[in-house]
């Protein structure tokens, strides 16, 4: 728990810097529909970062940092224009031109320069597990700098300025978002930029209702996402775009009940529910019974969560056979993991192995994987074969399910003559 | 005036091109496989490799001049063991069947070596790589350089028969230096064979058995996705109960998340070549060594 906080806070903290900064900017950017300007100008610095690497300048040097400002300050002059240009042309299309050109571009030096590679991949996953307190220390002065700027001149920010104010505008986002792509890869700053604002804006019609409802939705959420992904072993910045999304799914699904009549949302919900509920069994009785070998999503689910299930239709010779390939195939992955342990140990330990030992070792390896691949090869085979035997009383089941599940008026189609 | 000019240049052309044909067009899909290639072929062969120094030859993504060099070769030489999937597909578009697998003019370079860490089909636990094949940087290891050659030397000396004694005079002559040179770097790096040691990818196996090294974990579990917190927490945990105060990166991998582990675990991050030409010093097989073995000294000393 200690290891957890410990590993947890300072991204919590970096999170709870880029929400702030990044749902004002996002209610921004939705008002302007310019949805994807982030990925443009992020890509952008990266494409100057990699000119930089180019000349020959290392990674994380006022050089590289000057390069990839100046490439941004230039996208921000073309996105500033792209608005006049834009009448014909949606802007998102010019937007994504900018995209597109850039990282390919980008590819094109990388070709030349392959330590940039790193960079550049780097740019696009980021990591923000590993960022901390100096990551801190270098945003929150810039962003509290870009804050304050952006609310002196909060009557040009509006939207519907003029150029110049459209340049402040994008140039003071491409500063931003230069510095957090860097840190939290675009997957995740795009997430921070859209989702907060889309929920504030969902709920509220004032500027400082939607931050305040985004600021605090983003908080919760970027604290959730980073448990989860402490708890269930994930990668951290995908595990927070998950629970980023998956935040966005509820609000939106809590968006009728706040705001219609709640009697009527209920209903429409539950009925919705049901027909989903009452499609997926007729799909999965069909699917049972056209191809009953092929995978079954619902079974597999089923089975998955309550292993058990299986023993309501294997026979008990199925049962058996299916019981000694699991243990086999268990008991081959246990010997293949101890002799890869001891090779492992002879390394440094005790007399070390020659290569005709370690050979063996290997041919034993490729054996136990063949064995282990049969006996799974067993397993699959059994279970098909019971699903195949049980396939017309076990979809007759689903479809009288799904029956009972689908929201048909069932009185009312009954005929009255007989009652 | 013109005409003679092109004459001129026809000629040189002709020249060129007989002069070229008569040392033989290798192409190996690595720059250690060109490395060795051109330890036994000397100056009667002109090799090339196809993934370009410095790039990770496992992501690669081939170019139109690869079908270009793939069509003039006579001799290709590959890694195997899945590493480099990509070239079946250059081969197969190329279309020539002595260079294509088991053709006379291919060589699977793995070919009789003692594979590591083997695990089926299945994606093994935590160790980075998501094929059943085994481990495949197994030129780390010197001694496979040996085999590696072998191989190399019985197909140049089947496809250009003519020189096949001064390639095997050639292979001796490299072997008997990179003896000397196994010996001198068993020597040196003798005093890290207690030291536990984290990398970032688990490219290491075969360099680690030779040495005697101790790798004890990697910061990267599956190619490709970032390390969840838990793990890093266990290797940060482990690395301080056992005290490892190297963690080694190759360089075209995220310095970002190496400089983490390394500050949280109170260690130092060294930066190793796990092929010729990703660091400027690893210009062919023998000094990739070389610089290995001087980072990994010099960061022992330091500690």
């Amino acid at each position: 728990m200690i290891d957890a906080l410990q590993f947890l806070w300072p991204p919590f903290l970096v999170a709870v810097c880029l929400v702030g900064i990044h749902a004002y900017f996002g209610i921004q950017v939705l008002a302007r529909k310019v949805i994807f300007v982030d990925l443009a100008l992020a890509q952008i610095a990266a494409l100057g970062a990699t000119v930089a690497f180019m000349l020959g300048h290392p990674a994380q040097s006022i050089a590289t940092y000057g390069y990839s400002l100046s490439f941004t300050f230039l996208a921000a002059v073309l996105l500033a224009f792209t608005r006049s240009w834009g009448t014909r042309v949606p802007q998102e299309a010019l937007i994504g031109v900018i995209y597109v050109v850039a990282a390919a571009t980008a590819i094109l030096l990388i070709d030349r320069a392959p330590q940039g590679a790193e960079h550049l991949k780097q740019i696009l996953t980021g990591n923000i597990l590993t960022s901390g307190f100096n990551d801190v220390a270098l945003i929150v002065p810039l962003y509290a700098a870009v804050g304050l700027l952006h609310w002196v001149l909060r009557r040009h920010m509006a939207g519907a300025g003029s150029l110049v104010w459209e340049f402040v505008f994008y140039a003071t986002f491409g500063i931003v978002v230069t510095s957090s792509v860097a840190i939290a890869g675009v997957l995740l700053v795009f997430s921070f930029l859209i989702i907060p604002a889309a929920i504030g804006v969902m709920f509220a019609d004032s500027l400082s209702r939607q931050l305040a409802i985004g600021w605090i939705a983003g908080t919760l959420v970027s604290a959730a996402g980073l448990a989860a992904s402490f708890v269930f072993d994930l990668p951290t910045g995908a595990a927070m775009v998950c629970a980023f999304g998956v935040s966005l799914a509820l609000a939106g699904a809590l968006y009728p009940f706040l705001r219609s009549d709640r009697r009527r949302s209920m209903h429409t919900a539950v009925t919705t529910v049901r027909w989903v509920g009452a499609i997926i069994l007729v799909a999965s009785a069909l699917q049972l019974v056209l191809a009953p070998r092929a995978d079954q999503p619902l079974f597999d689910f089923a089975e998955y969560v309550v292993p058990s299930l299986r023993a309501v239709y294997f026979t008990r010779a199925e049962a058996t056979t299916f019981a000694d390939a699991s243990e086999h195939a268990e008991r081959y992955r246990t010997q293949a993991e101890q002799l890869n342990e001891t090779e492992r140990r002879n390394r440094t330990e005790g007399q070390s192995l020659d290569d005709f030992t370690v050979a063996r070792i290997s041919s034993f390896l490729k054996s136990y994987g063949e064995m282990s691949k049969g006996e799974q090869f067993v397993m699959g085979e059994v279970r098909m074969r019971a699903r195949e035997r049980i396939r017309w009383p076990a979809a007759l089941g689903l479809l009288a399910a799904a029956l009972l599940l689908a929201p048909v008026p069932w009185r009312r189609l009954w005929p009255r003559q007989i009652g | 005036m013109v005409l003679r000019s092109a004459l001129l240049v026809a000629l040189l052309a002709a020249v060129s091109a007989a002069f070229a044909q008569e040392r033989v067009q290798v192409v190996t899909t690595t720059t250690d496989l060109r490395s060795l290639a051109v330890a036994v072929g000397g100056d009667r062969i002109v090799a090339v490799s196809l993934v370009p120094p410095g790039m990770d030859a496992e992501e690669y993504q081939p170019k139109p001049q690869d079908v270009l060099r793939l069509k003039q070769a006579r001799l290709v030489v590959r890694v195997g063991l899945d590493f480099d999937l990509w070239v079946d597909r250059l081969l197969a578009q190329v279309g020539r069947a002595e260079i294509s697998r088991g053709g006379a003019a291919y060589v699977d370079a793995s070919l009789a070596i003692a594979v590591l860490e083997l695990r089926g089909m299945s994606v093994g636990p935590g160790d980075g790589h998501a094929h059943g094949s085994g481990n495949p940087h197994y030129w780390l290891d010197p001694k496979n350089a040996e085999t590696i050659t072998a191989n190399i030397l019985e197909t140049l000396a089947r496809i250009d028969p003519a020189n096949a004694a001064a390639y095997e005079a050639n292979r001796q002559a490299f072997l008997t230096r990179l003896t000397t040179k196994l010996a001198e770097w068993e020597m040196r790096l003798s005093p890290l064979r207690t030291m536990p040691i984290v990398a970032y990818h688990n490219s290491w196996p075969y360099f680690a058995r030779r040495f005697r090294l101790d790798f004890v974990g990697f910061i990267e579990t599956k190619p490709g996705v970032p390390p969840s917190p838990s793990h890093l927490a266990g290797i940060v945990r482990d690395m301080r109960a056992r005290g490892a105060r190297i963690v080694v990166r190759e360089p075209n991998e995220p310095e970002r998340d190496v400089a983490f582990v390394a500050s949280r675990a109170g260690a130092q991050v060294v930066t190793l070549a796990a092929s010729v030409g990703a660091l400027p010093r690893a210009d062919d097989y023998i000094s990739l060594f070389d610089a290995n073995v001087e980072a990994l000294t010099a960061a022992a000393a330091t500690r």
